[in-house]
Protein backbone atom coordinates (compact mmCIF):
# COMPACT_ATOMS: atom_id res chain seq x y z
CA UNK A 1 0.00 0.00 0.00
CA UNK A 2 2.60 2.25 1.19
CA UNK A 3 4.46 1.66 -1.53
CA UNK A 4 2.03 2.42 -4.51
CA UNK A 5 2.08 5.78 -3.21
CA UNK A 6 5.63 5.98 -2.72
CA UNK A 7 6.06 5.09 -6.13
CA UNK A 8 3.73 7.03 -7.56
CA UNK A 9 5.51 10.02 -5.76
CA UNK A 10 9.39 9.02 -7.02
CA UNK A 11 7.86 8.74 -10.87
CA UNK A 12 6.38 12.02 -10.71
CA UNK A 13 9.00 13.85 -9.50
CA UNK A 14 10.78 12.00 -12.28
CA UNK A 15 8.91 13.42 -14.95
CA UNK A 16 8.37 17.03 -13.24
CA UNK A 17 12.02 16.81 -13.98
CA UNK A 18 11.72 15.64 -17.57
CA UNK A 19 8.66 17.40 -19.11
CA UNK A 20 9.81 21.01 -18.58
CA UNK A 21 10.97 21.50 -21.87
CA UNK A 22 9.50 24.87 -23.45
CA UNK A 23 9.26 24.87 -26.95
CA UNK A 24 6.82 27.37 -27.37
CA UNK A 25 4.09 28.02 -29.78
CA UNK A 26 6.06 26.23 -32.43
CA UNK A 27 4.45 27.53 -35.23
CA UNK A 28 4.03 30.98 -34.18
CA UNK A 29 5.34 34.17 -36.03
CA UNK A 30 7.08 33.28 -39.30
CA UNK A 31 6.97 37.18 -40.46
CA UNK A 32 9.81 36.34 -42.88
CA UNK A 33 7.38 34.41 -45.16
CA UNK A 34 5.50 37.42 -45.16
CA UNK A 35 3.44 37.54 -48.62
CA UNK A 36 0.32 39.39 -46.77
CA UNK A 37 -0.98 38.44 -50.45
CA UNK A 38 -4.16 41.07 -50.39
CA UNK A 39 -3.27 41.82 -54.24
CA UNK A 40 -3.22 38.81 -55.65
CA UNK A 41 -4.12 38.49 -58.85
CA UNK A 42 -5.39 35.40 -58.73
CA UNK A 43 -9.12 33.75 -60.35
CA UNK A 44 -9.93 33.00 -63.79
CA UNK A 45 -8.36 35.14 -66.72
CA UNK A 46 -5.35 32.52 -67.58
CA UNK A 47 -6.44 31.55 -71.35
CA UNK A 48 -3.12 28.78 -71.75
CA UNK A 49 -5.09 25.56 -70.97
CA UNK A 50 -2.08 22.98 -70.52
CA UNK A 51 -2.28 19.85 -72.74
CA UNK A 52 0.70 18.15 -70.83
CA UNK A 53 0.04 14.44 -70.27
CA UNK A 54 1.50 14.48 -66.49
CA UNK A 55 -0.62 17.04 -65.13
CA UNK A 56 -4.38 16.61 -65.34
CA UNK A 57 -7.53 17.57 -63.94
CA UNK A 58 -9.90 14.76 -65.05
CA UNK A 59 -9.52 12.44 -61.71
CA UNK A 60 -10.19 14.98 -59.45
CA UNK A 61 -13.40 16.42 -61.96
CA UNK A 62 -14.62 13.44 -61.51
CA UNK A 63 -15.06 13.13 -57.91
CA UNK A 64 -15.94 16.70 -58.24
CA UNK A 65 -19.00 15.79 -60.13
CA UNK A 66 -19.88 12.47 -57.77
CA UNK A 67 -19.93 14.73 -55.15
CA UNK A 68 -22.22 17.10 -57.00
CA UNK A 69 -24.48 14.29 -57.72
CA UNK A 70 -24.47 12.86 -54.09
CA UNK A 71 -25.38 16.37 -53.14
CA UNK A 72 -28.36 16.49 -55.59
CA UNK A 73 -29.50 13.42 -54.46
CA UNK A 74 -29.48 14.65 -50.80
CA UNK A 75 -26.95 11.52 -49.92
CA UNK A 76 -24.48 12.79 -47.41
CA UNK A 77 -22.79 9.31 -47.01
CA UNK A 78 -21.69 9.26 -50.55
CA UNK A 79 -20.87 13.26 -50.48
CA UNK A 80 -18.16 12.33 -47.72
CA UNK A 81 -16.75 9.82 -49.83
CA UNK A 82 -16.69 11.82 -52.54
CA UNK A 83 -14.93 14.36 -50.51
CA UNK A 84 -12.00 12.05 -49.25
CA UNK A 85 -11.47 10.96 -52.76
CA UNK A 86 -11.02 14.64 -53.74
CA UNK A 87 -8.54 14.78 -50.65
CA UNK A 88 -6.74 11.98 -51.88
CA UNK A 89 -6.86 13.57 -55.44
CA UNK A 90 -5.52 16.85 -54.89
CA UNK A 91 -2.68 15.32 -52.27
CA UNK A 92 -0.99 13.01 -55.23
CA UNK A 93 -1.74 14.96 -58.05
CA UNK A 94 1.75 15.46 -59.59
CA UNK A 95 2.30 18.83 -60.62
CA UNK A 96 6.55 19.03 -61.45
CA UNK A 97 5.60 19.24 -65.53
CA UNK A 98 4.06 22.91 -64.73
CA UNK A 99 5.56 26.26 -64.93
CA UNK A 100 6.22 27.68 -62.11
CA UNK A 101 3.76 30.21 -62.01
CA UNK A 102 0.80 27.30 -62.49
CA UNK A 103 2.02 25.51 -59.60
CA UNK A 104 2.15 28.45 -57.98
CA UNK A 105 -1.71 29.24 -59.27
CA UNK A 106 -2.52 25.05 -58.49
CA UNK A 107 -1.34 24.91 -54.70
CA UNK A 108 -3.29 27.99 -54.05
CA UNK A 109 -6.47 26.47 -55.16
CA UNK A 110 -5.81 23.16 -54.29
CA UNK A 111 -4.49 24.10 -50.37
CA UNK A 112 -8.21 26.26 -50.30
CA UNK A 113 -10.36 23.20 -52.06
CA UNK A 114 -8.64 20.05 -50.02
CA UNK A 115 -9.76 22.32 -46.66
CA UNK A 116 -13.39 22.13 -48.00
CA UNK A 117 -12.97 18.50 -49.66
CA UNK A 118 -12.08 17.64 -45.60
CA UNK A 119 -14.66 19.12 -44.21
CA UNK A 120 -17.47 17.43 -46.62
CA UNK A 121 -15.53 14.12 -45.77
CA UNK A 122 -15.74 14.72 -42.30
CA UNK A 123 -19.47 15.79 -42.22
CA UNK A 124 -21.57 12.91 -43.25
CA UNK A 125 -24.24 13.72 -41.04
CA UNK A 126 -24.84 17.21 -41.76
CA UNK A 127 -25.70 17.89 -45.34
CA UNK A 128 -26.49 21.40 -44.44
CA UNK A 129 -22.83 21.84 -43.65
CA UNK A 130 -21.57 19.99 -46.50
CA UNK A 131 -22.93 22.80 -49.16
CA UNK A 132 -21.85 25.29 -47.35
CA UNK A 133 -18.52 23.67 -47.98
CA UNK A 134 -20.11 22.87 -51.70
CA UNK A 135 -20.41 26.37 -52.65
CA UNK A 136 -16.78 27.58 -51.79
CA UNK A 137 -15.32 24.50 -53.31
CA UNK A 138 -17.37 25.01 -56.38
CA UNK A 139 -15.53 28.10 -57.23
CA UNK A 140 -11.69 26.49 -56.41
CA UNK A 141 -13.19 24.28 -58.96
CA UNK A 142 -14.30 26.29 -61.39
CA UNK A 143 -10.96 28.49 -61.25
CA UNK A 144 -9.41 25.23 -61.41
CA UNK A 145 -11.34 24.70 -64.86
CA UNK A 146 -10.36 27.87 -66.30
CA UNK A 147 -6.95 27.89 -65.65
CA UNK A 148 -6.01 24.40 -66.19
CA UNK A 149 -9.11 23.53 -69.17
CA UNK A 150 -10.69 20.80 -69.51
CA UNK A 151 -10.87 17.92 -72.06
CA UNK A 152 -14.95 17.00 -70.71
CA UNK A 153 -17.85 19.12 -71.76
CA UNK A 154 -18.94 20.78 -68.77
CA UNK A 155 -21.04 23.61 -67.51
CA UNK A 156 -21.15 26.68 -65.09
CA UNK A 157 -24.35 26.19 -63.30
CA UNK A 158 -26.12 28.92 -61.12
CA UNK A 159 -28.47 29.16 -58.30
CA UNK A 160 -28.99 32.62 -57.39
CA UNK A 161 -31.24 31.41 -53.75
CA UNK A 162 -28.45 29.68 -52.17
CA UNK A 163 -26.53 31.61 -49.36
CA UNK A 164 -29.26 33.98 -48.33
CA UNK A 165 -29.92 35.43 -51.84
CA UNK A 166 -26.13 36.24 -52.47
CA UNK A 167 -26.03 32.79 -54.85
CA UNK A 168 -23.53 29.88 -55.48
CA UNK A 169 -22.38 28.09 -58.28
CA UNK A 170 -21.49 24.58 -59.17
CA UNK A 171 -19.83 22.59 -62.11
CA UNK A 172 -22.16 20.02 -63.83
CA UNK A 173 -21.48 17.28 -66.58
CA UNK A 174 -24.97 17.88 -68.03
CA UNK A 175 -26.59 20.91 -69.50
CA UNK A 176 -30.00 19.69 -67.70
CA UNK A 177 -30.07 21.81 -64.54
CA UNK A 178 -29.84 19.71 -61.14
CA UNK A 179 -29.42 21.93 -58.16
CA UNK A 180 -27.47 20.32 -55.58
CA UNK A 181 -27.89 23.09 -52.93
CA UNK A 182 -31.69 21.86 -52.53
CA UNK A 183 -31.37 18.36 -53.53
CA UNK A 184 -35.02 17.23 -54.12
CA UNK A 185 -36.51 20.31 -52.26
CA UNK A 186 -35.96 22.31 -55.75
CA UNK A 187 -34.37 20.55 -58.41
CA UNK A 188 -34.59 22.33 -61.54
CA UNK A 189 -33.82 25.57 -60.07
CA UNK A 190 -30.92 27.34 -61.45
CA UNK A 191 -29.56 28.50 -64.98
CA UNK A 192 -26.59 27.37 -66.94
CA UNK A 193 -23.99 30.69 -66.84
CA UNK A 194 -21.00 29.34 -69.11
CA UNK A 195 -19.66 26.32 -70.94
CA UNK A 196 -16.67 25.09 -70.63
CA UNK B 1 -13.46 -4.21 1.62
CA UNK B 2 -12.34 -1.37 3.35
CA UNK B 3 -8.74 -2.05 2.39
CA UNK B 4 -9.59 -2.20 -1.44
CA UNK B 5 -11.85 0.99 -1.09
CA UNK B 6 -8.57 2.60 0.73
CA UNK B 7 -6.62 1.43 -2.32
CA UNK B 8 -8.69 2.68 -5.19
CA UNK B 9 -8.41 5.83 -3.71
CA UNK B 10 -4.55 6.56 -2.83
CA UNK B 11 -4.00 5.50 -6.56
CA UNK B 12 -6.78 7.94 -7.46
CA UNK B 13 -4.89 10.64 -5.42
CA UNK B 14 -2.07 9.36 -6.96
CA UNK B 15 -2.78 9.37 -10.79
CA UNK B 16 -4.08 13.18 -10.00
CA UNK B 17 -1.07 14.04 -8.70
CA UNK B 18 0.97 12.52 -11.32
CA UNK B 19 -0.79 14.12 -14.34
CA UNK B 20 -0.41 17.75 -12.58
CA UNK B 21 3.42 17.44 -13.48
CA UNK B 22 2.02 17.40 -17.49
CA UNK B 23 1.76 21.17 -17.89
CA UNK B 24 2.62 21.63 -21.89
CA UNK B 25 3.90 25.02 -23.09
CA UNK B 26 1.30 27.29 -23.35
CA UNK B 27 -0.46 29.49 -25.86
CA UNK B 28 1.02 32.76 -25.63
CA UNK B 29 2.35 35.75 -27.52
CA UNK B 30 3.11 37.64 -24.99
CA UNK B 31 1.72 40.94 -26.41
CA UNK B 32 3.78 40.49 -29.48
CA UNK B 33 1.68 40.75 -32.58
CA UNK B 34 3.01 39.47 -35.87
CA UNK B 35 2.57 41.61 -39.19
CA UNK B 36 0.29 38.94 -40.13
CA UNK B 37 -2.14 38.81 -37.61
CA UNK B 38 -5.69 39.59 -38.51
CA UNK B 39 -5.78 43.17 -36.24
CA UNK B 40 -2.77 44.05 -38.41
CA UNK B 41 -4.25 43.41 -41.71
CA UNK B 42 -8.18 45.07 -41.16
CA UNK B 43 -8.60 48.03 -39.70
CA UNK B 44 -10.94 46.58 -36.33
CA UNK B 45 -12.77 48.25 -35.14
CA UNK B 46 -12.45 49.17 -31.14
CA UNK B 47 -15.88 47.77 -30.17
CA UNK B 48 -15.50 44.96 -32.51
CA UNK B 49 -12.07 43.73 -31.54
CA UNK B 50 -12.93 43.20 -28.19
CA UNK B 51 -15.70 41.38 -29.23
CA UNK B 52 -13.48 39.01 -31.09
CA UNK B 53 -10.83 38.98 -28.48
CA UNK B 54 -13.13 37.86 -25.77
CA UNK B 55 -15.18 34.95 -28.02
CA UNK B 56 -12.24 33.96 -30.90
CA UNK B 57 -8.94 34.49 -30.22
CA UNK B 58 -8.88 31.95 -26.89
CA UNK B 59 -8.79 29.20 -29.32
CA UNK B 60 -8.22 30.73 -32.70
CA UNK B 61 -4.67 33.03 -32.18
CA UNK B 62 -1.74 32.14 -30.63
CA UNK B 63 -2.85 34.09 -27.07
CA UNK B 64 -5.42 32.31 -25.00
CA UNK B 65 -6.43 33.96 -21.60
CA UNK B 66 -6.05 30.86 -19.19
CA UNK B 67 -8.93 30.73 -16.56
CA UNK B 68 -7.33 29.64 -13.41
CA UNK B 69 -8.84 25.83 -13.92
CA UNK B 70 -6.38 25.55 -16.78
CA UNK B 71 -3.37 24.99 -14.16
CA UNK B 72 -4.85 21.77 -13.62
CA UNK B 73 -5.66 18.58 -15.29
CA UNK B 74 -7.02 17.46 -17.47
CA UNK B 75 -8.80 20.22 -17.84
CA UNK B 76 -5.63 21.60 -19.35
CA UNK B 77 -5.61 18.76 -21.73
CA UNK B 78 -8.57 19.51 -22.55
CA UNK B 79 -8.27 22.82 -23.39
CA UNK B 80 -5.14 22.27 -25.38
CA UNK B 81 -6.90 19.82 -27.51
CA UNK B 82 -9.46 22.36 -28.43
CA UNK B 83 -6.84 25.47 -28.70
CA UNK B 84 -5.04 23.21 -31.28
CA UNK B 85 -7.62 21.84 -33.43
CA UNK B 86 -9.08 25.47 -33.29
CA UNK B 87 -5.92 27.40 -34.72
CA UNK B 88 -5.63 24.26 -36.98
CA UNK B 89 -9.14 25.49 -38.22
CA UNK B 90 -8.51 29.30 -38.14
CA UNK B 91 -5.55 31.23 -36.67
CA UNK B 92 -6.45 35.31 -36.68
CA UNK B 93 -2.53 35.37 -35.28
CA UNK B 94 -1.06 34.44 -38.62
CA UNK B 95 -3.73 35.59 -40.81
CA UNK B 96 -1.51 36.79 -44.09
CA UNK B 97 0.07 33.25 -44.18
CA UNK B 98 -3.27 32.32 -46.09
CA UNK B 99 -3.33 33.30 -49.48
CA UNK B 100 -5.79 35.94 -51.31
CA UNK B 101 -8.37 32.57 -51.46
CA UNK B 102 -7.89 31.08 -48.52
CA UNK B 103 -8.43 34.33 -46.79
CA UNK B 104 -11.51 34.69 -48.77
CA UNK B 105 -12.68 31.35 -47.68
CA UNK B 106 -12.28 31.78 -44.34
CA UNK B 107 -13.85 34.82 -44.12
CA UNK B 108 -17.15 32.95 -45.73
CA UNK B 109 -16.61 30.39 -42.95
CA UNK B 110 -16.76 33.13 -39.96
CA UNK B 111 -19.77 34.48 -41.22
CA UNK B 112 -21.57 30.92 -41.94
CA UNK B 113 -20.10 29.76 -38.30
CA UNK B 114 -21.14 33.10 -36.55
CA UNK B 115 -24.40 32.82 -38.15
CA UNK B 116 -25.91 29.64 -37.72
CA UNK B 117 -24.65 30.22 -34.05
CA UNK B 118 -22.27 27.03 -34.21
CA UNK B 119 -19.30 29.15 -32.99
CA UNK B 120 -18.33 30.07 -30.21
CA UNK B 121 -18.84 26.46 -29.28
CA UNK B 122 -21.43 25.87 -26.71
CA UNK B 123 -18.89 24.20 -24.71
CA UNK B 124 -17.35 27.17 -24.64
CA UNK B 125 -19.36 29.40 -23.89
CA UNK B 126 -20.94 27.74 -20.68
CA UNK B 127 -17.66 27.93 -18.83
CA UNK B 128 -16.68 31.42 -20.32
CA UNK B 129 -20.03 33.05 -19.74
CA UNK B 130 -19.22 36.78 -21.89
CA UNK B 131 -17.99 35.03 -24.62
CA UNK B 132 -21.34 34.42 -25.61
CA UNK B 133 -22.12 36.52 -28.30
CA UNK B 134 -25.70 38.43 -27.78
CA UNK B 135 -27.48 38.83 -31.12
CA UNK B 136 -26.46 42.96 -30.98
CA UNK B 137 -23.15 41.63 -31.39
CA UNK B 138 -23.12 38.79 -33.80
CA UNK B 139 -24.68 41.06 -36.27
CA UNK B 140 -21.93 43.66 -35.46
CA UNK B 141 -19.51 41.03 -35.94
CA UNK B 142 -21.44 39.63 -39.45
CA UNK B 143 -21.88 42.87 -40.87
CA UNK B 144 -18.23 43.96 -40.24
CA UNK B 145 -16.97 40.89 -41.69
CA UNK B 146 -19.15 41.18 -44.42
CA UNK B 147 -17.86 44.95 -45.61
CA UNK B 148 -14.39 43.62 -45.49
CA UNK B 149 -15.34 40.43 -47.33
CA UNK B 150 -16.68 42.35 -50.26
CA UNK B 151 -14.32 44.80 -50.41
CA UNK B 152 -11.44 42.07 -51.14
CA UNK B 153 -14.04 40.71 -53.79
Amino acid sequence: MKNVFLYAIATSVFIACNSRGDADNESSTKPESASISKAGSDTANSTSAITSSDFSITEIMSDYLKLKNALTNDNAKSASEAGNALVAGFTKLETNSLSTDQKKKFTEISEDAKEHAEHIAANAGNIQHQREHFATLSKDVNDLISTFGTEQKLYQDFCPMYNDGKGAIWISETKEIKNPYYGSKMLTCGAVKKEF
Amino acid sequence: MQKKVRTILFVGIAVFLLIQMYQPARNKDNGQLSTLHFSKMYKVPDSLNIIITNSCYDCHSNNTRYPWYAYIQPARLIMEWHIKKGKKELNFSEFGNYSKRRQDSKLEGIIKQVKSGEMPLFSYTILHRNSKLTQQQKRKVLNWIDSISKNNE
